[in-house]
C-alpha cells in the first residue's frame, strides 16, 4: 500500500461517525476512528468486553463496518474463527481486526492472544491500552504503570505508591512470538496508520498496541488527549518502536527524553505520588529507553 | 443395509464429516479425544474438503472461535467433555444468544473434584439453561443420526439455535457398535448446505453481540420461543429422515409403556441395560416399561406427560446429582406431571456417578423398590450408590 507521508494524505472518509456513548476526548475511540480509515468498511472488528463495547448500543451503531462482541477473554479466538470461517467460504479479502483493551489483552485474554499469534493467524490485533480496566471504573491491570493510582491500587497510609507492580513488557512478549509487533500513538497518526497499512498487507498475525489516553481514568481535561499522548512518547513512557523477525526498530528517536514529571503532573492518577515513586518510575523508563537504544536495528528477542 | 463397526466418538466424527462442517475448532479432553483425532486424520488425508480443522489452546477458545466462524456463515462442529464443557460455559450462553446454529458433540464425564474419567451427566446437564438445544443419544447409531438431525433442527429458520448431542463417555465413546453410515448423497438430500440469512457479508456490515437496554428480555424471550419451536421441527423432519435413512425418532423413546404400571425414566446408554432388565422382569410378570429422555431442551412436556400419565408409579433414574437437592431430572418429571388429573407416584434414584456401572440387577432393584413405594403409597428420593459408605 501507499505510505502516508503527512496528515494531509490520511483519507477524510470516516467509518466511525457520531453517536457513540464514549467519554468526550476518549483516546481509544479516536484510535478506532483512525484505524477504520485504513481498514475500510469490509472489516470485521472483534471487540473484547470493555469501554469500546458500548460503541454500538442496540439498535444503533456509529460504525460502518461489521462488529462482533463475544466476551472479554476471547477476542483473538473469535477472530481466528471468523478468519477461517471467511477463508473457507471464499471471503478471504475481508479484514479481521481485533480491537481489545489492555485488560483483555495482557490479562484475561492472554492465552487466546498468545495462541493466535503462535499460529500466525491472518489477524490484525490492536490493543488500545488505557492502562487499566477502564469500563469497570478504572481498576488495576498488568498494563497499569508503576505509581499509578487506580480504584484497586488506591494510595493510602500503608501504600503511598498506588500500583507497586511494574507493567508487563507486552511488546517483547509479542515480538518473541515471531510476529510483527509495534507500539503506536494518537499523537503520531501517520506512524500509526502506516503500521496498520503494513499489517493489512501481511499474510500473518500483527500486534499493534496503541496508547489510549483515557480522560476519565487518567483524570485530565478531555482537551488534552493528544497533548498527553505526545508527552508520553517524548518522555519515554510510550516509546514508538516495532519488532519484526525479532529485530528492533525504534521509530521515534530522541537525543534526550523529557522528564516524566511533566507527563505525571497533567493527570490526577499520579497526584500525590511521592518523590521516591517518581524517581523509581523515571529509573524504569530510563532503563527501558536505554535497552531500546542499545538494541535498535538489532536482534531484540 | 451395510453395517460398520464404529465407536461413539467416530460416529460423531462421521456426523460432522457427512454434514460437511466448514470449521472444526478443537481441544483434547478424555473421553472426547478420539473424535477430534479421527477428524484430524481425515483432515490431514484430504478427506474433509472445504473444512478447516483448527487446534485451539482451550475449550473457551474453541467455543469462541466457533462463534466467530458461525457469525460469518460457516457450519461449525466441535466436541468436548467434562471440564472442557464447563470451561465453555460462558460462551455457550453467548452462542445461543447470538442464535448461531453450532453443533457440538458432548461426551459425558463426571466433574472434578475428585477426578474421574468415567461418565455421568452432570457436565451435560450443567448447560441446561444455556439456551442450547440438548439431545442425548442411547447408542452409536443415534449419535450419528442425531448430529445430522441436530444441524437440520439448529439451522431451521424457526429455530436458529446451537445444539448439543450427548453420549456417555466410555460406554459409547470407546465402544464399537455396528451402525449404518449413510452415503454423502443421502445426507446431502436430508441436509442441504448452510445458507444463513443473517450473517456478516462483504457488502453488508452487521453488528453481532451489542449491549441492549430495555430490549434484553425480548431477546431472551425469543431464545425461549425459538427453542420451543424446535419441538415441531423435530417431529416434522422424521418423515424425511425415515424416507432417506429408514429410521425415525420421537421426542421421547417409549419402551413397553402400553400396559406399564411401573415406569423407569432414564437417559443415555443405561437405557439399553434397563430395557434388557425390563424384558426379563416382564417374563416374571412385572408390568414395567421405560421412558427414555432424548430431547432435554426444549423440554417435550406433552410427550413426557402423555407417555407417563397412565403409570401407577415412576422411578426417575438420574445419572447426575444436584448436591443438597437430588437428581436433576427428578423435579422436572414431577413438574411435568403435576397438573394431570391423576398423578402417578414418583420416586427418584441417583445412580451411576463417575461411571459406577448400571447393571441389570441394579435396575431390577430399583424396580422392586418402586413396587414397595407404590404399595406403601410413599415415594422416595434415594442415592443408590451409597452402599458400604
Ligand atoms: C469474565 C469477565 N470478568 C469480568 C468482566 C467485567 N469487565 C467488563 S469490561 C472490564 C474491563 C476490561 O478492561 P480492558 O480490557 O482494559 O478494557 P477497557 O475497559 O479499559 O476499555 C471488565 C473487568 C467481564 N465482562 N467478564
Ligand atoms: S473511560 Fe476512558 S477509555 Fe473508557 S470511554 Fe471514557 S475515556 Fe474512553
Ligand atoms: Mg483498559
Amino acid at each position: 500500500m501507499q505510505e502516508f507521508k503527512s496528515l494531509k494524505d490520511i483519507p477524510e472518509q470516516d467509518y466511525f461517525t457520531g453517536g457513540s456513548s464514549a467519554c468526550a476526548g476518549c483516546g481509544p475511540s479516536l484510535g478506532l476512528k483512525l484505524a477504520l480509515k485504513v481498514l475500510g468498511p469490509e472489516t470485521i472488528i472483534i471487540n473484547s468486553a470493555g469501554c469500546m463495547t458500548l460503541l454500538p448500543l442496540y439498535p444503533n451503531t456509529p460504525l460502518k463496518a461489521s462488529w462482533i462482541h463475544n466476551a472479554i477473554e476471547n477476542a483473538a479466538s473469535t477472530a481466528a474463527g471468523a478468519r477461517h470461517g471467511l477463508d473457507v467460504l471464499g471471503n478471504g479479502d475481508m479484514n479481521v481486526v481485533v480491537y481489545a483493551g489492555d485488560g483483555a489483552t495482557y490479562d484475561i485474554g492472554f492465552a487466546s492472544l498468545s495462541a493466535a499469534a503462535a499460529k500466525n493467524e491472518r489477524i490484525i490485533y490492536i490493543c488500545y491500552n488505557n492502562q487499566s480496566y477502564g469500563n469497570t471504573g478504572f481498576q488495576w491491570s498488568t498494563a497499569t504503570p508503576y505509581g499509578s493510582e487506580t480504584k484497586t491500587t488506591p494510595r493510602g497510609k500503608e501504600n503511598p505508591t498506588g500500583n507497586t507492580a511494574v507493567n508487563k513488557d507486552m511488546l517483547k512478549i509479542m515480538g518473541a512470538h515471531r510476529v510483527y509487533a509495534a507500539t503506536a500513538s494518537l499523537a503520531y497518526p501517520v506512524d500509526f496508520l502506516n503500521k496498520l497499512g503494513r499489517a493489512k498487507e501481511r499474510d500473518g498475525f500483527s500486534y499493534i498496541e496503541l496508547l489510549g489516553a483515557c480522560t476519565a481514568g487518567w483524570n485530565y481535561d478531555p482537551r488534552l488527549t493528544i497533548k498527553i499522548s505526545k508527552l508520553a512518547v517524548r518522555c519515554g513512557m510510550w516509546p514508538l518502536y516495532e519488532i519484526e523477525h525479532g529485530m528492533l526498530n525504534l521509530n521515534k528517536d530522541f537525543s534526550e527524553l523529557k522528564p516524566v514529571d511533566e507527563f505525571l503532573k497533567m493527570q490526577g492518577r499520579y497526584r500525590a505520588l511521592p518523590p521516591d515513586g517518581v524517581e523509581r518510575l523515571q529509573a524504569l523508563i530510563n532503563e527501558h529507553w536505554a535497552e531500546l537504544k542499545e538494541y535498535n536495528k538489532q536482534r531484540y528477542v | 443395509m451395510k453395517q460398520t463397526l464404529v465407536t461413539g466418538n467416530e460416529a460423531a466424527a462421521w456426523g460432522a464429516r457427512l454434514a460437511r462442517a466448514n470449521y472444526i475448532p478443537n481441544f483434547p479432553i478424555t473421553p472426547q479425544t478420539e473424535c477430534i483425532e479421527t477428524l484430524a486424520r481425515w483432515s490431514s488425508d484430504g478427506e474433509l474438503p472445504g473444512t478447516f480443522f483448527d487446534r485451539m489452546e482451550s475449550e473457551h477458545s474453541v467455543m469462541s472461535a466457533a462463534v466467530g466462524a458461525a457469525a460469518v456463515g460457516s457450519r461449525v462442529f466441535t466436541a468436548t467433555s467434562s471440564q472442557g464443557l464447563l470451561l465453555m460455559h460462558e460462551v455457550l450462553y453467548i452462542a445461543a444468544g447470538m442464535r448461531l446454529p453450532i453443533v457440538m458433540a458432548t461426551i459425558s464425564r463426571g466433574l472434578s473434584a475428585p477426578v474421574t474419567l468415567w461418565s455421568d451427566h452432570n457436565d451435560f446437564l450443567d448447560q441446561r439453561d444455556s439456551g442450547w438445544l440438548m439431545f442425548h443419544a442411547e447408542n452409536n447409531q443415534e449419535v450419528l443420526d442425531m448430529v445430522l438431525q441436530a444441524y437440520r433442527i439448529a439451522e431451521d429458520p424457526q429455530v436458529l439455535l446451537p445444539a448439543m448431542v450427548n453420549m456417555d463417555g466410555y460406554v459409547l465413546s470407546f465402544t464399537d457398535e455396528p451402525i449404518n453410515i449413510p452415503s454423502p448423497e443421502q445426507v446431502a438430500e436430508f441436509l442441504p448446505g448452510y445458507d444463513p440469512a443473517h450473517t456478516i457479508a462483504k457488502n453488508r456490515p452487521v453488528t453481532v453481540g451489542p449491549p441492549v437496554l430495555d430490549e434484553y428480555s425480548i431477546f431472551r424471550a425469543q431464545n425461549h420461543v425459538a427453542s420451543r419451536n424446535a419441538l415441531a421441527v423435530i417431529e416434522e423432519l422424521q418423515d424425511d429422515f425415515e424416507k432417506i435413512f429408514g429410521r425415525r425418532y420421537h421426542l421421547v423413546d417409549e419402551f413397553m409403556l402400553e400396559d406399564a404400571e411401573l415406569v423407569l425414566v432414564t437417559q443415555g446408554s443405561m437405557s439399553t441395560t434397563a430395557k434388557a432388565a425390563i424384558l426379563e422382569m416382564r417374563d416374571e410378570g412385572i408390568k414395567v416399561g421405560l421412558l427414555r429422555l432424548r430431547v432435554i431442551r426444549p423440554w417435550p412436556n406433552e410427550a413426557v406427560a402423555g407417555a407417563l400419565k397412565d403409570a401407577k408409579a415412576i422411578a426417575v433414574i438420574d445419572r447426575n446429582v444436584a448436591p443438597g437437592k437430588g437428581g436433576i431430572m427428578f423435579p422436572e418429571i414431577i413438574e411435568t406431571l403435576y397438573n394431570l388429573d391423576r398423578r402417578p407416584l414418583v420416586s427418584g434414584f441417583v445412580v451411576g456417578l463417575g461411571g459406577n456401572p448400571q447393571t441389570e440387577n441394579k435396575i431390577k432393584e430399583i424396580t422392586h423398590k418402586l413396587e414397595e413405594d407404590l404399595a406403601a403409597g410413599r415415594p422416595r428420593m434415594e442415592w443408590n450408590d451409597l452402599e458400604g459408605i
